[in-house]
């Protein structure tokens, strides 16, 4: 069958971090000979382990690095041409001036299957809840934060032992094929988008609040522990504070954690083993720390 | 202790142990998540904290780099 490669679209650019950005814009990069677009590469949020510098030199796409959020929402504002912004990874919010412009089009990855749990950190919410079920969700930006039209959405299971590093990495996975899938609709704008539905008091989950407000018992259940401290794992990510609670009347801060079988179970100082009801236990690293005086 | 590191290399990132360049991250022999599962198992099989600072591409690029890295907080 025969495909039509025209599109309107002079510019593509990708703005993001993380693993789902290097596939978006390799994906990107090989329809160009076929579209004809030029592609620009935006890093915004600097990761330790990124590789978009490389991939953007062996694909020939310039790449820039804007850190500053006014600097960047004036590089965005001096955009002329008609452009698709592929926001993938990525934490910027686009100005409402931008979004507005005929001539732009922005598309966007949400870790969650939207209208459910909009704003930041979704998989840690999914887990926090004891969710079974999530997915992603591409869709149009518009000044409403992830509020615009769906393009396509992907599914996926949470396990009961699923961190939440390990949920964004099968997220970002399925961000990758479900954008291979709609690129070509989006590119040639005859991408059927449904509006979300969604009810206007939704919550919206910000990058401030944090599950259980960061504390447990010791008497809370040993799987409710292991889910909190599983819904904000994301390794040395210090995306949330290290949980606390309290220990013999001290204060401890929550160093690491791990399911482990009775044979593994040993008496040292600083762990914690607490017994799931299967017969496992959650072995609990902690360090005491100086009590905060909050007057 | 060699051993166990690269036990726990052989577990998530078995071609780390036949890397011998100096990029693992460039050269898609590792990725991000794959550190955070290394990193948990070096802090568990060490007992040792391995401090954000110290995750970085630089302490990652091979397998003698990881090594190197964790006899440092060994002797710290």
């Amino acid at each position: 069958m025969d495909r039509n490669f025209s599109t309107a679209f002079r510019k593509v650019i990708v703005i993001g971090y993380g693993k789902v950005t290097g596939q978006v814009l390799q994906h990107v990069c090989g329809r160009k000979k076929e579209y004809g677009y030029e592609i620009v590469f935006v890093e915004h949020e600097v990761n330790p382990f990124s590789i978009m510098e490389k991939l953007c030199a062996e694909n020939g796409v310039p790449f820039l690095q804007i850190t500053d959020k006014k600097e960047l929402a004036a590089w965005f504002d001096g955009i002329g041409e008609k452009t698709l912004i592929v926001s993938a990874g990525n934490n910027f919010l686009f100005p409402a001036s931008l979004v507005q412009k005929e001539f732009i089009t922005i598309i966007n990855f949400h870790n969650a299957l939207l209208p459910a749990y909009p704003g930041r950190n979704a998989p840690t919410w999914v887990i926090c809840a004891g969710e079974k079920e999530t997915g992603i969700t591409w869709h149009y930006v518009t000044a409403g934060v992830d509020e615009g039209n769906i393009i396509v959405q992907k599914k996926c299971e949470i396990g009961g032992d699923t961190r939440a590093f390990e949920l964004t990495e099968q997220l970002m996975d399925l961000a990758s094929a479900a954008f291979r899938e709609c690129f070509d609709d989006v590119v040639a704008e005859r991408a059927a988008a449904r509006p979300q539905g969604f009810d206007p008091q939704r919550r919206m989950y910000r990058s401030c609040e944090v599950p259980a407000d960061g504390r447990f018992l010791l008497t809370d259940p040993p799987e409710q522990i292991y889910r909190l401290l599983r819904c904000v794992d994301y390794g040395k990510n210090d995306i949330f504070p290290s949980f606390r609670t309290t220990v013999d009347g001290r204060e401890a801060e929550i160093l690491r954690y791990r399911k482990v079988t009775p044979e593994k179970r040993r008496d040292e100082d600083g762990f914690l083993y607490l017994p799931f009801s299967d017969g496992d236990f959650l072995k609990i690293k902690y360090r005491y720390v100086e009590c905060e005086d909050e007057n | 202790m060699e051993e166990k590191i690269l036990a726990i290399l052989k577990e998530h990132c078995e071609d780390a142990l036949t890397y011998d360049g100096d990029s693992m991250m460039e050269d898609g022999v590792i990725d991000s998540f794959t550190v955070i599962n290394v990193v948990g198992d070096l802090e568990d099989e060490f007992d040792i904290e391995i401090d954000a600072k110290y995750v970085v591409a630089e302490n990652f690029k091979n397998k003698e780099a990881i090594i190197a890295l964790v006899r440092k907080l060994l002797e710290e």
